[in-house]
């Protein structure tokens, strides 16, 4: 077990040493929220209101925050094309290490870094608007899970597509779609009755509304349910992505 | 240090054992039933054409493939079954580059330190990048390292954990002189030292040559040939002699006469020969294949004394002749590979 655990931490380091010295992905990854929520976010904030009381600028930040995470992982996921590509994925297929804690390492990797990125960005957006660290253990658990089921969802997607192109092509058309309807944009109750019944079908869903908890306290859906519902969907999309890992590193 | 022994392969002595391999990919066989035994402490190579199995055959001993028949053991670990253990004893150089291009030298040794727990980490990876000479590059990121230092960097990675048994996919491909017989050097000195097996593929005939005890020939999915380097080349029927004596007259009889003799000929008389017939030469040529040509050369030329002796010259079938000898037969007769193993190897007749 601690092989296991030594195993993932030295995947764990390669992945966040190539993070870490990516400046132009910090810098893009940063400025892109602010930009959004300070374009739009606070244009609209003086027309659009709101159910809850809560700011439209808020309300955006946090959904922007949410798919940050989540195209985030998407794309972590996405790495894996890279490492096969390389080379990199033989080298390591031959190592005494198992799959399980080669995607721990990468997901553990992506996390962070997205929950850095969360951090950094909330520092900056509560002076424009106001998010705070309300619920920091409900914010922990919505990042791991977006994070680590959206990591999923790349590995699945890498282990049928052979080229970058299609990647991005094919993982634009299935993730859209979540993004549209998970109350990134607009509360889930605004939403026409068959939308909003899709939307409660979304994991995605309730990732953003226990996010939007976690910085400004307020919530669209019973905690009791997004909850259990989130540390369900760790669990899964853990194993999703390791059984998914195989074929994925194959070639 | 923890070396290879016989002891630890299960008192079996052998550090890779195959039999009946069989590899396909739908219609197409890659593998048609591949035996191989390498005894610890053995530098094995595998020879054969493009597309002959040789990857395969390699695919599947270091685990990344399994084997549609058939099994192989691995330090007495079966490839399929005992995957794991069987990884622990091996090291890999793969023929295509393996290496992540934003990582260092050092970061790489570093991760696969981590990753095979290897002790005391700091002094193992200082040592790899002493013996592959890159300890100035240590902090470079390998997209930026020269054609050969980034192989000498996989090799270190494949060293590094000192396995008992370290897989070569054409080492030494694209490097020049000096950088290739500094990674012989290491080789030799690995096996000297650690008693590693070393199982590699080349189609260099000089690296199979100088480094192998023990070669194997693929060809079209099959081993066509197995045995030392010296007993490939002697199996091909001995040494030729060429001969251009003065005087024709009883030579043949008188040659024949000489210890050894396998099989004699009088060349053709120049005039008939195409090319050289502007040329004439003095003489008379003859062609004497002899068993051990160093050894009953001097009887040779004693029993060709009294015909007048003007020229000489012994030529030694060389690793390219087996290996023109032994592969290819798939192809068609007549295509180019054909064509050249008969201008190459014409005077050794299996």
């Amino acid at each position: 077990m601690s092989a296991f655990f030594s195993d993932a931490g030295a995947i764990f380091l390669r992945e966040w040493l190539r993070y870490r010295r990516d400046r132009a992905y910090w810098i893009g990854q940063l400025l892109f929220p602010l930009a959004f929520v300070g374009l739009i976010g606070l244009g609209l904030d003086r027309v659009v209101e709101l159910p809850s009381g809560a700011s439209y600028a808020s309300h955006l930040a946090t959904g922007i925050l949410a798919l940050l995470v989540s195209s985030g992982g998407v794309g972590g996921g996405f790495t894996l094309i890279e490492d096969r590509e390389m080379g990199f994925l033989r080298a390591l297929r031959v190592a005494p290490v198992s799959r399980a804690s080669i995607v721990l390492g990468k997901l553990a990797a992506r996390t962070l870094v997205s929950l850095a990125l969360v951090l950094l960005l909330v520092a900056v957006l509560s002076l424009l608007t106001p998010l705070r660290l309300a619920h920091p253990a409900e914010l922990l658990l919505a990042v791991v899970a977006v994070s680590a089921s959206s990591v999923a969802l790349g590995i699945a997607l890498a282990s049928r597509l052979r080229r970058l192109e299609s990647f991005r092509t094919v993982s634009a058309l299935v993730t859209v779609p979540l993004y549209l309807f998970s109350g990134i944009f607009y509360p889930v109750a605004t939403l026409p009755a068959p939308v909003r019944a899709l939307a409660h079908l979304n994991p995605l869903t309730y990732g953003v509304d226990l996010l939007r908890y976690g910085l400004l306290g307020v919530h669209e859906l019973p905690l009791a349910l997004s909850v259990p519902m989130l540390l369900a969907l760790c669990a899964g999309a853990g194993a999703i992505a390791v059984a998914a890992f195989d074929r994925a590193s194959g070639g | 240090m923890p070396g290879a022994s016989a002891t630890e392969t299960g008192g079996v002595g052998l550090a890779i054992e195959a039999r009946g391999l069989e590899k396909r990919y739908g219609e197409i066989a890659a593998l048609r039933g591949v035996d191989l035994a390498v005894p610890v402490g053995a530098c094995f190579g595998l020879l054969g054409p493009n597309g002959a199995g040789k990857t395969t055959t390699v695919g599947i001993l270091t685990t990344l493939l399994a084997p549609t028949a058939g099994s192989a053991r691995l330090c007495g670990f079966d490839v399929v079954r005992e995957q794991r253990r069987a990884r622990e004893c091996l090291g890999v150089v793969f023929q295509e580059s393996t290496l992540d291009r934003d990582l260092s030298a050092r970061e790489h040794l570093d991760l696969y330190a981590r990753l095979y727990h290897v002790a005391d980490r700091r002094r193992r990876v200082d040592e790899i990048l002493a013996l592959i000479g890159l300890v100035q590059e240590a902090g470079r990121p390998a997209r930026q390292l020269s054609g050969g230092q980034k192989r000498r960097l996989e090799i270190g990675c494949g060293l590094l954990h000192r396995p008992r048994v370290l897989f070569l996919d054409e080492p030494t491909l694209g490097l020049d002189v000096l950088a290739r017989s500094a990674i012989w050097q290491h080789l030799r000195a690995l096996r000297r030292e650690h008693g590693t097996t070393i199982f590699l593929t080349t189609h260099s005939m000089e690296e199979a040559d100088g480094l192998c005890d023990r070669l194997a020939i693929v060809d079209a999915g099959r081993v066509v040939a197995e045995g030392s380097p010296e007993a490939l080349k002697r199996a091909l029927g001995g040494d030729l002699v060429l001969l251009r004596l003065e005087r024709g007259e009883a030579a043949l009889e008188r040659l024949g006469a000489a210890p050894g003799v396998r099989s004699l000929r009088r060349e053709p008389e120049p005039a008939s020969r195409v090319g050289a017939a502007s040329r004439a030469e003095p003489g008379i040529g003859f062609r004497v294949t002899l068993s051990d040509g160093p050894r009953q050369l001097a009887a040779l030329l004693e029993a060709a004394a009294p015909c007048g002796v003007l020229e000489v010259a012994l030529q030694r079938p060389t690793l390219e002749h087996v290996f023109l000898h032994h592969a290819g037969r798939a192809f068609a007769v007549g295509d180019a590979d054909a064509s050249a193993r008969e201008s190459a190897a014409p005077e050794h007749p299996a």
